[in-house]
């Protein structure tokens, strides 16, 4: 009789036990959910979008090259962020797609004088395949190894565009400008490479939540472990170099046409590969805001110093400074130690 | 089941495993132990080529692993954990479990990961394992037995038809080792076939229905508990002074 009492007060408690942990769990990843504040980037989004029409009240092209610099730059650093965030492969070759999408593009536009805005998907899928094709190669390192071979990559796609006749060699191709009036020029591209930012960080955000992605952060953990685990981290890490490679393609696309000029000092400067990484750690690699924030600050920063102290080497030395200041505070990125210390807005939760 | 034939692994001039030859039966939990440096977890390695092994057979039901890609290996049913828990960090405990769920192809990359039908599936293995109050904890988190029941946790979403365990109870306390022999037990009872690593030999003969035992990368010895108690091989090589001191 004893026993019977105490077992079925036993099986009572580990039910509401239960019950209370279901319970405890659900809690936790509805908090999940609403930490997030879905309406900011959409409302951000259409903000910019709308942005243009300042062009009706005088002449803004100033704040548009601004916007759309930082678009490019957000659209790059997104996709850096794929291989060197989620994946922890870091790169500084990635500017070699940004002047295969450039090249590619800019080359069709010069001789057939189709528009690079319609081209770039292509250029995007040109970078992709060829990410797939050196990334099969240069994957098989990894850590200061694969760092070094990305910078070679970089060294061998300037020699061989210094020296390719077809395009010009060093003195590159000048392409023709667009027939709009000054006020209204920069919009194609403006919209162009809005929508290309707005894009790059929705697909960021949906390879980081699904499978792939779930790979990918594994292999940037512990790629033995993540190999044990089933995954085949040698196709994850090809596709995510590809993938990030065809983002900076599509940027690269269309901002040739936009600088009516492709030339391998455009594309092919360390600086601009620099930018990509520096963003990425500014604002928080492997989270989606993070390159957003490190764009818009780095590019705002960079603007403010050459503003103020002259475009000397100066302002690059101001940025520097500030870039050191900040990661002393925010080791992890702001967006990352923000997250991590559960001191995140929620409009920037984008994750 | 798993039949390893003449598998070698050297190091440079080390033979760290020699032509080690052993079967696991279906159903069954063996145990492979040894001295320090006998080569079981380099043989392990092997085995679910973690490393390459330099030569020798691996069969998993009649089928040649040893020349797969570990994920394929892990995809065909063998799974294994780490002496040394290996976990994801900044990553939750569900994550770490959910990242081990089988992949179909290619048009499953792209599907979320934290799908509910993953989560109930995680969460099911978490709950028989007693540990769904630690699934939203960061894996870095974890005390050291809690990792190990992770890891086990996460070996048991890959469906595996034989789990190679490395070491389960290394570095645990009495009580959570009596809880891991308990779900090992438990596991075995529902057909899961079991190659375990250990050092803790009263763990061993309490839990394996068969013993492998390995000295200087060779199998010197094999057969049931009370065989390999009375083998003079065995007790000469290493379990002399434990058995003695324990009698």
């Amino acid at each position: 009789m004893m026993t019977i009492l105490t077992e079925t007060a036993a099986a009572d408690a580990t039910s509401s036990v239960l019950a209370a942990r279901k319970a405890h769990n659900a809690k936790l990843s509805a908090n999940a959910d609403k930490k997030r504040a879905v309406w900011f980037p959409i409302a951000f989004l259409a903000a910019l979008l709308v942005l243009p029409a300042l062009q009706f009240t005088g002449n803004y092209n100033y704040v548009l090259h601004l916007v759309l610099f930082t678009a490019c730059y957000v659209t790059m650093a997104s996709g850096w962020n794929i291989l060197g965030g989620f994946t922890g492969y870091i790169s500084l070759g990635h500017n070699v797609f940004f002047a295969i999408g450039g090249y590619f593009a800019g080359m069709i536009f010069a001789r057939y004088g189709i528009s690079t805005i319609i081209l770039a998907p292509f250029a995007g899928l040109l970078c992709a395949f060829v990410g797939y094709l050196i990334g099969s190669v240069t994957l098989k390192t990894r850590g200061p190894s694969f760092i070094i071979s990305s910078l070679a990559l970089v060294m061998i796609a300037r020699i061989l565009f210094d020296h390719w006749q077809f395009v010009g060699g060093a003195n590159g191709v000048a392409l023709k400008s667009n027939d709009l009036s000054v006020e209204w020029a920069k919009l194609p591209y403006y919209y162009a490479f809005v929508i290309l930012a707005a894009f790059s960080v929705w697909a960021s955000y949906k390879i980081k939540h699904s499978k792939l992605g779930l790979g990918l952060r594994a292999i940037s953990k512990d790629e033995i472990k993540a190999e044990s685990a089933g995954i085949d981290t040698r196709t994850y890490k090809v596709l995510a170099f590809a993938v990030s490679g065809a983002f900076v393609g599509m940027a690269g696309a269309i901002w040739g046409e936009y600088l009516t000029y492709i030339r391998p000092n455009i594309f092919l400067i360390i600086l601009v590969s620099v930018n990509m990484v520096l963003m990425c750690i500014l604002g928080g690699k492997g989270t989606i805001a993070g390159p957003v924030i490190g764009a818009i600050l780095i590019i705002a920063f960079n603007e403010l110093f050459v503003a103020t102290l002259g475009a000397s080497e100066l302002n690059i030395l101001a940025t520097g400074v500030l870039m050191v200041v900040v990661l002393l505070f925010f080791p992890l990125g702001i967006v990352g130690t923000l997250a991590r210390h559960h001191r995140l807005p929620r409009i920037l939760n984008w994750d | 089941m798993l039949k390893v034939n003449g598998l070698c692994k050297y190091f440079g001039g080390i033979k760290a495993v020699d032509g080690c030859t052993f079967n696991v039966d279906r159903g069954s939990i063996t145990a492979l132990i040894g001295p320090n440096g006998a080569g079981k977890t380099t043989a392990f390695n092997c085995i679910s080529r973690t490393a390459a092994p330099t030569k020798g057979e691996v069969w998993l039901d009649g089928e040649r692993i040893d020349h797969l890609r570990p994920h394929k290996i892990t995809q065909r049913g063998l799974s294994r954990t780490f002496q040394i828990s290996r976990n994801l960090a900044d990553m939750t405990v569900l994550e770490n479990v959910i990242c081990q769920s089988k992949i179909g192809g290619w048009r499953d990359l792209m599907k979320p990961a934290m799908s509910t039908q993953e989560i109930d599936k995680a969460m099911g293995i978490l709950d028989f394992l007693g540990i769904t109050r630690i699934a939203y904890e960061d894996g870095s988190n974890l005390s050291y037995g809690q990792k190990k029941l992770m890891d086990l946790a996460a070996l048991l979403m890959s469906d595996p038809k034989i789990i190679l365990l490395d070491e389960p109870a290394g570095g645990v306390n009495p009580t959570l080792l009596e809880e891991i022999v308990g779900h090992i037990r438990k596991l075995n009872d529902q057909g899961m076939t079991v190659l375990i690593v250990e050092h803790n030999m009263d763990l061993i003969m309490r839990l394996s229905h068969r013993i492998v035992v390995m000295a200087q990368g060779k199998v010197i010895a094999e057969g049931e508990p009370a065989e390999i108690r009375e083998d003079p091989l065995v007790l000469d090589a290493y379990l002399g002074g434990v058995l003695e001191d324990a009698a």
